[in-house]
């Protein structure tokens, strides 16, 4: 117990992160599991209703129940975080390492490429994407993943790169082990922690900017909510109904800052 | 010298490789420009004629050179929704995204160099304290919430300005800068805590490196310690990440202005998506790539200036 | 000109306050030299830089009296001791590498002090500035003047430190280990100019080394310091050759010297390991952006030699000699290089300098024993862990640190892990590159044993690169020394040693102290 308290002091950051993350989790997936409304389902009798028993956290403009299209909307915006992250991960592993290990030429290319992509703010790439291939929720996850590589790719290449002259490696390449075993077997395991706290920021990242996207109407398309989507419909409601646009601000809020917390953290630890 | 023209080179390259990149993009979308400009009805005969009237036949890389040349001499082709050209279309927003911009960044910087300083210097204290956990809470605000936020605050609760009451810049100059305070301060606020939060940490682990005790021990005070030595090192991660910043701001405001309805490049973008009127959806996005590229090149020069090691060899 | 009586120094840290220097008691007069030695966290740094004001009042309790020239240093007000600061009492610290700042130009961090306790205007500056630089015996100081630390070598920012710690013609000059980051050959320079300025200068120095034999070559009067306290203090020759206390004599005990740890078998049947003909390796680095271009850099330039079967071979030689260079060539892990490299035997293992970054930090060490024959196929898991444990007792490990991560063991037991891993696939040439200078002097000694053994033991011939002349001559029975990638010289350990032939040996040797 003494011990979870000084590791608490030492590194607040990820706990506090870890612990919002938790809750929030937890709130959404028991909305999504025990809200008995169906979160598409209009009640003209509960428009804009208070907070009651029957409603943890009232109705929106159609007699929604919030609480259980938050959870959804949470549910979906969390869905394509993750998927855009797994795209943004696996890419940027195999492209990092074989650039950062090898160098050369193709290095320099991708890497020339890559900078190009960078030197793009995010959201406007994924305005590109969006106009490109239209809006909705699987569209959204290949632009978003597309675009979340190259930053991915560079965190793996330039460890692969720090590692590849470390002497272990040298260590291994002399007892004649493989490029591939070297790769995966030796170095893969080191750049882990770095990987993770990187991983976590991309979520907190990846979130924004559905949340953005769905925000400006072309991200998830209805029938299905996100977050960002509910933000821009309570919008026009912001004079009469102002609690409906902030408790849909602060969940993404919440999200957002027990990523970036958790990602902090991690990195004070990697 | 030498790195000045390796600078402009790689500028070059990567202008060129963004253009490209964006002509191709729009390339690549089902139906051509003549079959936009016909319709989808269009008799094969006259599609093909209209191809051939508007170069679409010619090899690849003709086009892509002349449609690059033309864009700059400020030939971006005729929006298909309004029939008329991109560029005066462009042209009368301009004004309006640079000016938000402009003074968002203005903000972050008189924001956050002074609470950066106040901060490093007195850690200790409450206050500095205080501002670690709201910098951290702001920035976790999503830009288009944190625009709601100082919409009900400033403008419904506190009726410091009207939502949604924007005056052009060619009406009243006044009441233009006045509307555009707050979205530049939605914009403005998370990036200056993290250029404070950057800056702080910058100073603080300057201040734990040998130079510093080899410029107390000639008889500096700590201010000069401060500023002719610590800061001087201090600044240039923090230069990078404004003009970053400078680069997330222009991207930023592309939201900003929907929540704040100020019709700028980004309400224009975004509608213009939605009614897939390519021509000016192309043009944004080249114009505003550009611009970021040439803040990138800016922050590049600027870093060399200030830090003797990246200088030559 | 500086009395110090009974300082103590207390860390006011958020735990719990530590006092890491106690009655500590000293007096330096006009023009004389003084050192401090002891070991690391013995507080000497410590005490010098209370006396240099340099220890933040608000963290460092101090007690007692530092009295400079009639002032009292620790009750007399910030302004006044920013007045002494740099003007009477300057410092010249460890690091030449980030002890100058490395935004601005050399000129500037010369005159800094100048300029803060003078009127003088810029050019009166540069003047006296070009005048220092030329005094600590720096070249092309005007064009120095312009340039920035990370264009300097380590020992040309050492003259820049004690330039600018002399521009205001100090009384007091405190020189906390100013040598030890650097090559014995410059570390021998700078002491010489140290005694020239106090020569010349009448500038008192208070000298700060763990180095015994710098502290005796350079201090009339010497101080010991051992966890915070003074242990003895004397006339420095008094005091080296009549040791009161034994801390002292055990310290004089531990100077390394030229000693042999056992005289290494001469191989009298000289069957060839391995052959290096005229071997070049070059550095390459793309330089070209888009249209690639590259610099090259030659590291090694026509080295050759060769090894017998079971000797040990020393090869010598400063940072930058491409020793190290020469040892990468021989594993063929370079890429660009020319000339003749014959194995009679299956390829040697190499025993890297660092033993942190030498084992994989993620995995157990049986994992990383077992890896070489993993690789190589053919063994079962069973056969694996008997080999793992058999060369493990080798080199005197115990079992149980099998199921162990790297980070779990000294520095020590590493660098036998290493050596272990080296053993496991049987090579009959090991090369290790600086194996010890990372360890403590009684690790190193160990280590250096164990070597001896394994060449005796199993036959094994070792190529032993070193920068360090005492160690070599333990161990080897013929030498190499190394300068800027070229072979100045080999020769049994008798013949470089005791008949050197060409200048630079001689300097090096003169350099390590060896006298025979």
């Amino acid at each position: 117990m003494k011990n979870l308290m000084f590791r608490i002091r030492k590194n607040p950051e990820m706990y506090i992160g870890a612990a919002i993350i938790v809750v929030m989790l937890a709130i959404i997936i028991c909305g999504v599991i025990f809200s008995p409304y169906d979160p598409d389902a209009m009640d003209a009798s509960a428009k804009f209703a208070d907070p009651s028993p029957a409603h943890p956290m009232g109705c929106d403009n159609f007699g929604r129940d919030l609480y259980a299209r938050l959870s959804i909307g949470g549910a979906t915006t969390l869905f394509i975080a993750v998927a855009t992250v797994f795209i943004g991960v696996i890419f940027g592993i195999i492209i990092g390492a074989l650039t950062g290990y090898y160098g050369g030429v193709v290095d320099e290319i991708l890497m020339r490429f890559n900078d190009a992509v960078l030197a793009f703010p995010s959201i406007l790439l994924a305005l590109v994407f969006i106009s490109l291939f239209g809006s909705g929720t699987f569209k959204v996850i290949i632009s978003l993943g597309i675009l979340f590589i190259p930053s991915f790719a560079r965190i793996v290449r330039s460890e692969f790169m720090r590692c590849s002259k470390l002497d272990y490696v040298r260590s291994a390449r002399l007892m004649g082990a493989g490029d591939l075993r070297i790769m995966f077997v030796h170095i893969l395991p080191n750049i882990i922690p770095v990987l993770l706290s990187s991983t976590v920021i991309g979520f907190n990242n990846a979130v924004l900017a559905e949340a953005s996207m769905s925000f400006l109407g072309i991200g998830v398309q209805p029938p299905s909510s996100s977050l960002g989507r509910m933000l821009s419909e309570a919008q026009a409601f912001l004079f009469s109904e102002p609690s409906y646009a902030i408790i849909t601000g602060v969940t993404i809020a919440l999200i957002v800052l027990g990523f970036s917390l958790l990602g902090d953290g991690l990195k004070k630890n990697a | 010298m030498k790195a000045v023209l390796k600078k402009l080179l790689t500028f070059i390259i990567t202008v060129l490789l963004v253009t490209l990149f964006v002509f191709v993009a729009f390339e690549m979308i089902p139906g051509d420009a003549a079959t936009a400009r016909l319709g989808i009805n269009a008799t094969p005969e006259a599609l093909e004629k209209m191809r051939e009237e508007m170069g679409l036949t010619r090899p690849f890389f003709v086009r892509y050179f002349s449609w690059l040349g033309s864009f700059f001499f400020g030939d971006m082709g005729v929006s298909y929704s309004y029939g008329v050209s991109v560029r005066s279309m462009l042209a009368s927003k301009l004004p309006i995204t640079l000016t938000l911009t402009l003074m968002a960044f203005i903000m972050v910087v008189v924001l956050s160099i002074p609470i950066g300083l106040y901060s490093s210097k007195y850690e200790d204290r409450v206050f500095a304290k205080v501002i670690d956990v709201s910098g951290q809470l702001v920035m976790s605000i999503p830009p288009f919430f944190l625009g709601i936020l100082v919409t009900y605050v400033f403008g419904m609760l506190l009726h410091m300005f009207t939502p949604g009451g924007f005056v052009s810049y060619d009406i009243n100059f006044g009441k233009f800068i006045s509307y555009l305070i707050f979205p530049a301060l939605a914009i403005a606020v998370p990036k200056a805590a993290m250029s404070t939060k950057l800056l702080k940490t910058s100073i603080l682990s300057e201040r734990r490196l040998d130079y510093v005790r080899t410029a107390y021990s000639r008889g500096n005070s700590t201010m000069d310690v401060l500023y002719k030595h610590v800061l001087k090192n201090a600044v240039i991660p923090v230069i990078t990440f404004l003009g970053m910043t400078l680069a997330d701001i222009v991207a930023g405001s592309l939201v900003i202005e929907q929540v704040f309805s100020i019709p700028g490049y980004g309400r224009l973008l975004i509608s213009s998506i939605a009614n897939r009127d390519y021509p000016v959806v192309q043009a944004i996005i080249a114009i505003i790539a550009m611009i970021v590229i040439f803040i990138n090149l800016l922050v590049d020069v600027t870093y060399q200036v200030l830090d003797p090691r990246l200088r030559g060899n | 000109m500086l009395e110090v009586t009974d300082l103590h120094i207390e860390i006011e840290d958020s735990v719990i306050p530590e006092t890491v220097v106690y009655d500590f008691d000293i007096s330096v007069s006009a023009g004389e030299i003084v050192g401090i030695v002891g070991e690391s966290g013995s507080g000497k740094s410590m005490s010098a830089h209370a006396i240099a004001g340099l220890l933040s009042r608000k963290d460092m309790k101090k007690k007692g009296r530092i009295v400079f020239e009639g002032e009292e240093l620790l009750t007399v007000s910030r302004s006044r001791l920013r007045k002494i600061q740099g003007d009477d009492i300057a410092v010249v610290f460890q690091e030449p590498m980030t002890s100058l700042n490395p935004v601005l130009t050399i000129g500037t961090q010369v005159e800094e002090a100048l300029r803060i306790h003078s009127d003088l205007s810029d050019e009166e500056l540069k003047k006296s500035a070009l005048e220092m630089m030329r005094l600590v015996e720096l070249d092309d100081v005007e064009e120095l003047y312009y340039k920035y630390p990370h264009e300097l070598s380590g020992g040309m920012r050492q003259r820049v430190m004690i330039a600018a710690a002399l521009i205001c013609d100090p009384k007091l000059l405190i020189a906390d280990e100013p040598t030890t980051a650097l090559d014995v050959t410059i570390q021998a320079q700078i002491i010489e100019l140290l005694k020239k300025i106090n020569r010349e200068k009448g500038t008192a120095i208070l000298f700060i080394s763990h180095d015994l034999s710098v502290v005796r070559s350079l201090c009339g009067r010497v101080v010991v310091m051992n966890r915070g306290r003074i242990v003895e203090q004397g006339d420095a020759e008094e005091v080296f050759n009549n040791p009161k206390e034994e801390y002292t004599k055990n310290l004089i005990e531990a100077i390394p010297k030229f000693c042999k740890i056992a005289v290494p078998k001469k191989n009298t049947d000289r069957k060839p390991l391995l052959e290096v003909r005229s071997v070049s390796a070059r550095y390459k680095k793309v330089t070209g952006y888009l249209i690639p271009g590259t610099k090259q850099k030659t590291i090694v330039k026509n080295a050759s030699f060769t090894m017998y079967e079971g000797e040990i071979m020393g090869l010598v030689g400063e940072s930058g000699s491409g020793k190290t260079t020469l040892g990468k060539t021989i594993l063929g892990m370079l890429d660009d290089t020319e000339g003749e490299i014959i194995h009679y035997s299956k390829m040697p293992q190499m025993i890297f300098q660092d033993p942190y970054g030498s084992l994989n930090p993620t995995k157990t060490i049986g994992w990383i024993l077992q890896e070489p024959l993993r690789i190589k196929g053919g063994f079962s898991a069973k056969e694996r862990s008997e080999k793992a444990k058999e060369m493990l007792s080798l080199v005197g490990l115990d079992e149980g640190i099998l199921a162990r991560r790297p980070s779990a063991l000294s520095g020590g037991q590493r660098q036998r892990v290493c050596i272990a891993l080296a053993l496991m696939l049987e090579p009959r040439l090991i090369i290790a590159d600086e194996p010890v200078s990372a360890l403590d002097v009684t690790v190193s000694n160990q280590v250096i044993n164990l070597l001896i053994e394994l060449n005796k033991k199993l036959g094994i011939a070792i190529l032993f690169i070193s920068h360090d002349l005492k160690v070599v001559y333990e161990l080897c029975s013929r030498i190499i020394v190394m300068k800027d990638g070229e072979i100045v010289e080999q020769g049994t350990d008798e013949e470089i040693f005791n008949n050197p032939k060409k200048e630079y040996t001689k300097q090096l040797l003169l350099s390590a102290g060896y006298t025979d």
